[in-house]
């Protein structure tokens, strides 16, 4: 790659965030918001006059978190507590870590406890979603969060900062769901590497600077060879190992869908604005496909995934499972079973950073593509 | 070691107690699946009948068939890293083999937030396994238990509306007269446990943690009736004999010791021995002291039970560390056993914080040995012991107790 390589931006956001946001900190004079993945309204964030930087622990190598909480623990709780433990989060000027799980829940004590000093913020999330009270509850808890960035940035949050943060952020939203359909029907350009690079760059960077890094994105190319590449369809949190990307370009597996908090799911949905800009936030929140850790009708929950995979027109189905993440072991196999039934091949991975071997990856999505080639038409 | 008489009542209580759950159904008596923090009070009042996932897996364990039935959760499809409880009981379904003759089919599912997140995910699983409707009472987890008056509306209206679907289930009116009884009951029951759990501060101790345990079955899931208070009512009445007469629950008593996190359930037997044999009296553990703040007033109990699940129930690590500092005073104790429990990640995974600030705190020492409820494949219980072996000799050093 060479300098003037579109692309190579975004790699560098990845590859570094951490770094990269001193830089912007530095120019911009900008309070940074770490926030720990999923499901934090970076809008709030933003409206505050902060940069939000999300937090992911895949791909951390461990080895100071290990003396802090038990290994049976998920990469991606490890992770984030390891980038703290060796400074790497040093420039950050607060943290918000949201209720996904009994292990984020356990992730915000601890980093109260060990790191006295950080201004951290536990985003009391409510499971049920689409629960009229729920609604009610997590508006007065977004009113809550919003008073905290405020004393931190010294920046109310109001309508016209709130309009304006919705606005970059739908407009970038709707950038990335192009890149997406770019990636389906140009993928030797557009590829799954290169696209969902930008994706989770844009959670690392300021939205209205990514937005202007894209426009030099090649928009223009159109077409290209989509023969023998099988339709897959992923659900995980983040994605673990963050090399599976390009293994599915070098597989020839095409994205039609993910559920990934940092994929598809995280452009899914805009809010609404008419009337309360909180309340359109709290509706986005909770139209947004539903994490692991949520709650919706048990029977509802496998049904509308399954119908999700099939009206993207997926012909597998990947799941990237983090290993010790209880809600989505407990999901899979009547997800798998449905599947089944509907006669949708799947493929389940677990996923760690301290274990995961490539190589076995790789066999797997072999002889995964190869039961896909069956059902090529 | 003389044993407590009164805990004898427990196998023809819990045999009682599932024979009634079998016939409920053909009692006409509805059946609701329920976690150990659920308002069972309600369920008793409407004349339904309250069955625990949870004691169900716990009995698989005691009875030694967790590994049978972990193994067929396992072949179903639900990984090992899962709650041991979990696997076991959903095991069951696949397994049929039970020391409680299974459960009966549920008619609902009732699931409330403020134990662990595990839970709505297994009974997510029952729900759909079952065909039965599901019910979660979500309550936010308030960070360090401030108060949060947005998050009390939210918890006391779907308290309100758990009673409507109750008595849709039902198909009747919750009795009032019946319902206060049933919460007189409960408070009994309750302050009777608590008075168990006190009588192990006197030096020695009349009873250990292992009897405890074994006594937990009725306060989990009979509050709220009179099996309940009577039988603590006699088991407090002898221990009171006991204290008098100074009769201890481990002979020669040296050590007097906390226990963190749930009991090793396969292992309740051989570790109790192992622990008595060198004078070790596990005296208090945090895990039983939950259940003697479960009682509520008759005046208002869904504003009792909104603020117990948002601010008593909803562990936060400063809230434990502040109260195993106080219970290591008054319990007079010399050292801290931390069971880092591999299925329990919600009250496991500040472990290693918690020793640290309890023993700084306290200058008490704390072992932290990894293992697991349920699944004995997840530890070895002769590793276990001699880490337990070598802390006590170091505790023998320190307090000079040889
Ligand atoms: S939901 Fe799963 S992956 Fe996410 S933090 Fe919790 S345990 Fe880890
Ligand atoms: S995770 Fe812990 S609290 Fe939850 S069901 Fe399992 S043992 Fe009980």
């Amino acid at each position: 790659m060479t300098k003037s390589d579109p692309w190579l931006p975004f790699d560098e956001i990845n590859q570094d965030p951490w770094s990269k946001i001193i830089a912007v900190k530095r120019t911009s004079g900008k309070k940074i918001i770490g926030h720990v993945l999923p499901d934090v309204p970076e809008e709030l964030i933003y409206a505050a006059g902060a940069i939000p930087l999300a937090l992911a622990g895949a791909g951390i190598t461990i080895s100071l978190a290990q003396a802090q909480i038990p290994t049976y623990s998920c990469s991606h709780a490890m992770g984030a507590l390891e980038l703290q433990l060796k400074g790497a989060l040093d420039s950050l000027d607060g943290v918000i870590i949201p209720y996904v799980c009994d292990t984020t829940r356990n992730l915000y004590h601890l980093w109260r406890q060990l790191f006295p000093n950080v201004a951290c913020e536990f985003l009391r999330l409510p499971k049920k979603l689409g629960d009229p009270d729920a609604k009610l509850y997590l508006g007065e808890e977004y009113l809550r969060i919003s008073k905290w960035l405020t004393g931190i940035t010294g920046q109310e949050i109001n309508k016209d900062s709130l309009k304006a943060s919705i606005s970059v952020y739908s407009k970038s939203r709707d950038q990335l769901k192009l890149a997406y359909l770019k990636m389906q029907s140009s993928p030797s350009t557009w590829s799954a590497q290169r696209v969902i690079s930008l994706f989770e760059s844009s959670f690392r960077f300021p939205r209205e600077e990514h937005l202007i890094l894209m426009n030099n994105l090649p928009w223009d190319v159109d077409g290209g060879d989509t023969s023998d590449r099988a339709k897959i369809y992923v659900r995980g949190k983040v994605w673990d190992p963050p090399e599976i990307t390009k293994l599915f370009d070098e597989l020839g597996l095409t994205l039609v869908g993910d559920e990934i908090v940092t994929g598809f799911r995280s452009v899914m949905v805009n809010p609404i604005v008419n009337g309360d800009l909180f309340q359109s936030l709290v509706d986005r929140h909770m139209s947004t496909i539903p994490y692991t850790g949520y709650y919706v009708d048990p029977r509802k929950l496998v049904e509308d995934f399954v119908e999700r995979t099939r009206s993207c027109g997926a012909q597998g189905v990947v799941f990237l499972n983090p290993k010790f993440c209880e809600a989505a072991a407990f999901d899979t196999p009547d997800m798998v079973n449905a599947l089944k039934k509907n006669n949708i091949p799947n493929l389940v991975l677990e996923t760690s950073s301290r274990g995961t071997s490539m190589s076995q990856i790789r066999l797997r999505l072999e002889a995964f593509k190869e039961i896909l080639a069956d059902d090529l038409p | 070691m003389e044993p407590i008489n009164a805990l004898k009542a427990m196998k023809k209580l819990t045999s009682d107690y599932f024979t009634s759950a079998h016939m409920a159904p053909h009692n006409n008596k509805p059946v609701v699946y329920c976690n150990v923090f659920t308002p069972v009070e309600l369920i008793y009042a409407m004349d339904m009948f309250p069955v625990y996932p949870e004691n169900h897996a716990a009995i698989i364990g005691a009875r030694k068939m967790a590994t049978e039935l972990s193994s067929a959760a396992e072949g179903m499809g639900y990984v090992m890293d899962l709650c041991s409880y979990a696997r076991c009981d959903i095991g069951w379904t696949k397994a049929r083999i039970s020391p409680t003759w299974g459960l009966p089919k549920p008619d609902l599912i009732l699931v409330i937030n403020c134990q662990c997140g595990t839970l709505t995910k297994w009974f997510e699983v029952l729900s759909r396994l079952y065909g039965a409707p599901m019910v979660l009472i979500d309550v936010p987890h308030s960070g360090n238990g401030e108060e949060d008056p947005a998050a009390e509306i939210y918890v006391r209206r779907q308290l309100d509306g758990l009673i409507k679907t109750l008595e849709r289930i039902a198909g009747k009116g919750l009795d009032e007269s019946r319902f206060k009884e049933v919460i007189r009951l409960s408070k009994q029951a309750s302050e009777l446990w608590t008075q168990m759990l006190i009588m192990g501060e006197n030096i020695p101790s009349p009873m250990t943690v292992f009897d405890q345990f074994i006594s937990m079955f009725p306060i989990v899931s009979q509050r709220g009736t009179e099996t309940a208070v009577e039988f603590y009512g006699n088991l407090v009445k002898e221990l009171e004999e006991r204290v008098k007469h100074k009769i201890p629950a481990v002979p020669n008593e040296r050590f007097r010791l906390f226990w963190d996190n749930l009991p090793i359930w396969s292992e309740l037997g051989r570790l109790s021995s192992f622990l008595a044999d060198r004078g070790a009296a596990v005296v208090t553990s945090i895990y039983t002291w939950a259940w003697s703040q479960l009682a509520v007033n008759e005046q208002d109990p869904l504003a009792d039970w909104t603020r117990q699940y948002l601010y008593t129930f909803n562990l936060n690590l400063g809230y434990r560390i502040e109260r195993y500092v106080e219970l290591a005073e008054r319990y007079r104790l010399d050292g801290f056993l931390f069971h880092s429990n591999r299925s329990c990640k919600w009250i496991s995974q500040d472990v290693i914080s918690l020793r640290q600030a309890i023993t700084e705190r306290t200058g008490i020492p704390g072992v932290i040995f990894e293992a697991d409820q349920n699944d004995p494949r997840l530890y070895s219980i002769e590793n276990l012991e001699k880490q337990i072996d070598s802390f006590l000799e170091l505790l023998s050093v320190k307090t000079n107790k040889v």
